[in-house]
């Protein structure tokens, strides 16, 4: 008797199992699941501090103006969004605009100037402590950075409206762009409780996209905004990020088609991947790069007294240079990147191709040259140690690596024997993100491996800039004073033909000065399922015009 | 009669393995042990200043592998040597063998790497060329004698003087093949016999990873690092139970409650969560692994010695030696100790096997030991990301911490029965 | 005789009152631990708030807003204070309250360990009765040789190799998630069986280790039961061995088990970590450890509370169990 009633039920889950495997996937037609490996927190653009939450926000929110890539100039190009069209007085210190006037809501209220307002009060307002506070220097601003409205902003009429620049600065397009959000949900809002608040609200969105669910921790689901001019009753009707934290199962879910698009592909993977017949691969040349960090101040001087003394390894030209040579940054672009990529020599992307300097080549592999100059800094060998030493002072240090990076992993694997072979002991040492960061930006550091990812267009002041209270982002404390002047005049001049030019001359004094070892651009790597059609990929992003997106 | 293999049977037979294949480490070793002694006669400051770690490493286990045989002769009727193989001792041996004698078993530094495009995830057996180099001939002395032998015996990281070839064409230049490359070598460069290069084979038993490092050497280091870690949290375990339960048992009272709610605090605290964040507040060099492991286990260790001191307080016996006049620390030595080593052993061995996966977790979620160290935790989260293209990388160190946390529990079990006659069947 | 029965539950009482209040200084001092531990330790919860596209400012007002810039004991007094009013304060990176945050992740942390559980337990129970028959027979090696050797498993093993199995190589299960995108779309029945498919891998990798656990505790205890010279007699006096099984072996094997189980459904509740990552499950787990790498304080904080409130709990009604099965021991576990 009791048998029977087991093997019943093992009867009817094993049917109710068979029924539901077997076949693969259900493909649903216009629908498109791409991977992310964390989740978002918001999908409010004034708090989309990711990648992920920039993505997804930029296609709920609507911007003024949207951008394009030139591939011959490796220029972004503007055309328009939310403003049909527009105006700059004669010397760029003002634009007027004209909004589009059938832009709705999700909730039927029309998209308005008010709203454009709005948007700048609350991104400037301090209290609100939105990405982008901070970032207004072309404005009118009180003390605090909050945009001055009344002296800013000139509304004509409900679709019009004039934005005044403070005189003398460089402003452009990229000073009004970002997304746009409504007035009316959350005019109420108080601005001190606006970043707990603002969760409390169902988003109110207008762009090519609503959100449809959020499941935390396992998926965001987007259906189109049929009401939107962007909408073609051809294009896809969902799009859903699903989120999957572990690289592998990503990959398997791409292989077995439950999810149509995944990015950031590690190159050994790639040729066993190759062989799915369903899937179509497409890379995305690098703005992201690698290097090896050498701190030239000594750390320990500068965190007790804020004194600039020269680091006692890295402070040379020469020890940098050597150590630069010294590096196979070939062998391990070929053997962990495959060559998906290139070996860096400045700070300047390839994508932007009227301003890289290509008549500058990358140092090449050479221990026996790295040992000359090494030996012409006056670092000889101990024959017993078998370890270089100057004055007594043996040179070893420590590479600080954050952890959890198999690419980094990986490289300084292979430069710590690239070093030992010179006679440079070097440690390597795993810190949690966390505390590498929080190190590596008062820069305790005396070397450390990380990456940058380069803003479009390229913002160099911040990363090689001498006064360091201006440029946070210059960890390696790198200074030069015809680098600064160069720097300067970048960031006010406004022809894209001079600051190419100058582009050029300072990629020239970093190739020289070798302030960090930079070792290679990183190309994106990604796959997507043969379904999608129009996809099209610019340095600005696999989403990027993904609403023209349709499925055969 | 039959033949019944016994301990001692399997500690000759892994020693002379080890002695056959490594001859020459060995010999060099035995070389490299006289000119070091005559050395400190003759320049006493010199060969101090070269003893460290990694020196005395190699000479102590080629020293040890002709002690074990005389080891195994004095002490010929002792029980254990005696007991017939099984599994437990079997795993037991071949791991401490491992751990003594590590560079000789391994043969080869285990972070060992060059000429990625040849030796990366090579399977195992794999066999690769090996192009050997003219080094530049020293001035015949006392001390570069003592530097070519130690270059032979204590193994590097890296070496410049041979370069790994899938083939080598011996032509204007001599030519290495290298998956997809090549390089030409001027001829005057090349180590030449008889017209032609002189090219060996370079074998690798169990395959290499990602670095193009030898993963048997990697495995045979890590059994090193697998056992440190886990004897080493195991003793800070064992001094905080033993002593916070001794300090609380004893005396009893407020203190007792104190020390009581503490630990209790700890138990409450899910362990993982523990040990993650302190590895990630506090970083997660080798010390810190095996703190956070040890603070992590000693709770348990502790109620038993705490109940055990408390139920012999009340017990006559102890009355009595404490009224002839034992002082503590004699009580705690004499008369706590002998009753609570029983339970603590058994629990130590079971805790032993609960750090080795701990730490084997640990490296899974990217916050163990790292690549610095070649520990079996860390081999397997390495191999996870190769899993399609290099199953040896993930089964060879797998197998390994497998055995080890099954022999370790047998051992617990087998330890339980001795003390706890009771339970023998 | 119903006075002394209300005595005794008078003094379980007062003793289970005197728990609870140990219970809330341990969890008292374990908050007091972590706040300070977390403070005093490097990294920096305004770390996210400084890269290249934003302004520096930004992480100096985020700082402040977290209320970083007062001194350790101030911040400590907030904190108490805002405690006591049942306030853990707000998760730096939800930007809600913590009991919130929390309170989406640990309904199913609290269903899916107690799934387990119950796997775990009559799972152990079965093939303990499977070899109860013939104790040291071929079945018994079989399976006790088995379940040391998958006690002896790291659970990341099972989870990947089941992965590799069964999603990869059969394609009969997901390999991650907890339901499909059309969940919303099914209707109830096939939205239990959507969840079923996505729990199948996670439970067994969970599983696994708790059934070789219970396994061989009731084993062992039914085999030292089976021992006893009460058993003896009873089989003496002619008692059927069916009705010795039932009625008196397996109930007297089974107490011991409690306490064990108590600990360890306490650990599942903090446990699942693993799996929840191999399989990408929305649980405490993973929220706890992203807590934790990303400085969020409050939400670590308030994670621990809640697993070792978790932890106490099972621990005490485990305790309570056993009480009511033997009231001897009342006053030995209450203390």
């Amino acid at each position: 008797m009791r048998n029977k009633l087991l093997l019943s039920i093992l009867l009817i889950f094993s049917i109710l199992f068979l029924s539901s495997c077997g076949k693969k996937v259900p493909v649903r037609q216009n629908r498109v699941v791409a991977a992310i490996s964390s989740d978002i927190e918001s999908t409010n653009p004034l708090f989309a501090f990711n990648i992920d939450e920039g993505t997804i926000s930029e296609l709920l929110y609507l911007s003024l103006v949207q951008h394009g890539w030139n591939f011959s100039t490796g220029n972004m190009t503007t055309s328009p969004m939310l403003a049909k069209s527009w105006d700059w007085n004669k010397d760029s210190s003002s634009i007027t605009l004209n909004l589009r006037d059938d832009v709705k809501w999700s909730d039927g209220q029309p998209v308005t100037a008010a709203d454009v307002i709005f948007s700048f009060d609350v991104y400037s307002d301090p209290l609100v402590q939105s990405r982008l506070y901070g970032s207004f220097k072309d404005f009118y601003t009180d003390t605090s950075m909050h945009v001055d409205l009344k002296k800013t902003f000139n509304e004509i009429s409900p679709y019009k409206l004039t934005i005044n620049f403070k005189k003398n600065t460089p402003a452009s397009f990229y000073d009004i762009d970002f997304p746009i959000i409504p007035e009316h949900v959350y005019k109420n809002v108080s601005r001190k409780d606006f970043v707990t608040a603002e969760k409390e609200i169902k988003p109110v969105t207008d762009g090519p996209f609503e959100l449809a669910s959020w499941n935390k921790n396992q998926s965001i689901i987007l259906s189109a905004n049929t009401k939107s001019f962007l909408y073609n009753s051809n294009d896809i009707e969902e799009l859903i990020f699903k989120i999957v934290p572990d690289y592998y199962s990503q990959l398997t879910q791409l292989k077995r088609g439950e999810i149509d698009f995944m990015q950031d592909i590690r190159a050994d993977d790639y040729p066993l991947l190759k062989r799915q017949d369903d899937l179509n691969f497409t890379s995305l040349k690098g703005r992201e790069y690698d290097y090896v960090g050498w701190n030239n101040l000594d750390p320990e001087v500068y965190k007790q007294s804020k004194k600039i003394v020269p680091n006692k390894l890295f402070g040379s030209v020469v020890v940098r240079t050597a150590l630069t040579y010294a590096i196979n940054r070939g062998e391990i672009l070929h053997e962990f990147l495959d060559n998906h990529g290139e070996v860096a020599f400045g700070p300047v992307a390839p994508i932007f191709s009227s301003a890289v300097d290509t008549s500058l080549k990358p140092l090449p592999y050479s221990p026996e040259k790295a040992k000359q100059l090494l030996a012409s800094a006056g670092w000889k060998e101990n024959k017993s140690t078998g370890l270089l030493e100057k004055n007594g002072r043996v040179f070893s240090f420590t590479l600080d690596i954050p952890s959890g990076n198999p690419r980094r992993e990986f490289a300084a694997t292979v430069i710590q024997n690239n070093l030992r072979e010179i006679g440079i002991k070097m440690n390597i040492e795993k810190l949690e993100p966390e505390v590498f960061f929080q190190k590596m930006f008062a820069r305790e550091l005396n070397a450390w491996m990380a990456g940058w990812s380069v803003s479009i267009p390229p913002d160099l002041k911040q990363f090689w800039y001498s006064k360091l209270d201006d440029a946070p982002l210059n960890v390696a404390s790198y200074q030069n004073k015809t680098a600064d002047n160069l720097l300067d005049e970048i960031e006010s001049s406004r022809s894209e033909n001079v600051k190419d030019e100058l582009y050029k001359k300072f990629q020239e004094i970093i190739y020289k000065d070798n302030p960090v070892t930079f070792l290679y651009w990183i190309d994106n790597l990604m796959a997507y399922n043969k379904r999608i059609k129009n996809f099209q990929l610019t340095p600005l992003g696999p989403f990027h015009h993904c609403w023209n997106w349709s499925i055969r | 009669m039959r033949f019944i293999p016994k301990v001692w049977h399997l500690i000759i037979l892994i020693a002379a393995v080890i002695v056959l294949l490594r001859y020459n480490i060995f010999i060099n070793s035995m070389l490299l042990w006289i000119q070091t002694i005559r050395l400190i006669f003759i320049s006493p400051h010199f060969a101090f200043s070269q003893i460290d770690f990694q020196f005395l490493d190699p000479l102590f286990s080629s020293a040890l592998i002709i002690i074990i045989p005389a080891i195994i002769l004095l002490r010929h009727g002792s029980k254990f040597l005696q007991k017939k193989i099984d599994f437990t001792s079997a795993v037991i041996i071949i791991l401490s063998i491992f751990f003594f004698l590590a560079p000789l078993a391994a043969g080869s530094n285990p972070e060992f790497q060059k000429n990625l495009s040849v030796t990366k995830l090579l399977p195992p057996f794999s066999r690769i060329k090996v192009l050997h180099l003219k080094s530049e001939p020293d001035v015949v002395s006392d001390q570069n004698y003592f530097f070519f032998l130690k270059d032979l015996v204590v193994k590097r990281s890296f070496d410049e003087s041979i370069v790994f070839a899938d083939s080598v064409v011996n032509a204007s230049n001599v030519i290495c093949y290298q998956g997809g490359f090549s390089i030409e070598f001027p001829k005057e460069r090349v180590e030449f016999h008889n017209g032609s290069p002189v090219v060996t084979t370079k074998f690798f038993l169990l395959g290499t990873d990602e670095y193009g490092r030898d993963i048997f050497s990697r495995l045979i280091y890590g059994a090193r690092i697998s056992l440190f870690v886990g004897l080493g949290s195991v003793l800070v375990s064992l001094l905080l139970g033993v002593s916070l339960g001794f300090l609380a048992g004893y005396p009893g009272g407020i203190i007792d409650s104190m020390i009581s709610r503490i630990t209790d605090m700890f138990l409450a605290f899910p362990v993982i969560f523990f040990i993650i964040l302190i590895i990630a507040l506090f970083g997660n060099s080798i010390v810190s692994v095996i703190f956070v492991l040890g603070f992590s286990g000693w709770m348990s260790l502790f109620k038993i010695v705490r109940g055990e001191v408390i139920s012999l307080k009340n017990k006559d016996y102890f009355i009595s030696a404490r009224l002839i006049g034992l002082t503590k620390t004699k009580l705690l030595t004499k008369e706590i100790l002998p009753v609570i080593t029983a339970p603590v052993i058994v629990n130590l061995v079971f805790q032993y096997g609960n750090v080795i996966l701990a730490e084997a977790a640990l490296s899974y979620l990217g916050l163990g030991t790292g690549s610095s160290y070649p520990s079996w935790g860390a081999m397997i989260e390495a191999g996870q990301n190769y899993l399609s293209q290099a199953w040896w990388m993930i089964l060879f160190p797998g197998l390994a911490l497998f055995f080890t946390l099954l022999a370790a529990n047998n051992l617990g079990k087998d330890i339980n029965v001795y003390f706890n006659p009771r339970l023998e069947r | 005789m119903i006075k002394e029965k209300s005595a005794d539950w008078n003094s379980i009482f007062i003793l289970l009152l005197k728990r609870v209040l140990t219970s809330v200084i341990v969890l008292f001092l374990m908050i007091t631990f972590l706040f300070f531990l977390l403070r005093i330790a490097p990294g920096d919860p305004s770390q996210k708030f400084v890269s290249p596209d934003l302004s520096p400012r930004l992480a100096a007002m985020v700082r402040q807003s977290f209320d970083l810039n007062s001194s350790l004991l101030d911040q400590y007094k907030t904190f108490i204070l805002n405690l006591i009013k049942g306030d853990f304060g707000i998760s730096y990176t939800y930007r809600i309250p913590v009991i919130q945050v929390i309170g989406e992740f640990l309904p199913f942390t609290i269903i899916f360990s107690l799934i387990c559980f119950i796997i775990q337990l009559s799972a152990g129970f079965l093939l303990a009765l499977f070899v109860v028959k013939k104790i040291n027979g071929t079945r018994d090696k079989i399976i006790s040789q088995t379940s040391i050797m998958v006690y002896a498993l790291p659970s990341f093993v099972i989870g990947v190799a089941l992965i590799f199995i069964f999603s990869v190589l059969l394609n009969i299960f997901p390999s991650s998630g907890l339901s499909s995108f059309d969940f919303d779309s099914f209707n109830f029945f096939q939205k239990m069986i959507d969840y079923a498919r996505h729990m199948v891998l996670p439970l067994i990798t969970l599983s696994l280790g708790g059934i070789a656990v219970y396994y061989k505790y009731l084993r062992d205890n039914l085999e030292e039961v089976y021992n006893k010279s009460f058993v003896e007699n009873l089989r003496a006096h002619g008692f059927e061995e069916k009705v010795i099984t039932k009625k008196h072996v397996i109930p007297n094997a089974i107490s011991p088990l409690i306490a064990v189980a108590g600990v360890e459904l306490g650990l599942l509740f903090g446990g699942a970590l693993i799996t929840e990552v191999i399989f990408a499950l929305p649980g405490m787990g993973r929220l706890t450890i992203n807590a934790i790498l990303s400085r969020d304080y409050p939400l670590v904080i308030g994670c621990t509370f809640v697993s070792g409130v978790l932890i106490i709990i099972t621990n005490l009604t485990a305790d309570l169990i056993k009480a009511k099965m033997d009231k001897r021991i009342v006053k030995g576990i209450l203390n």
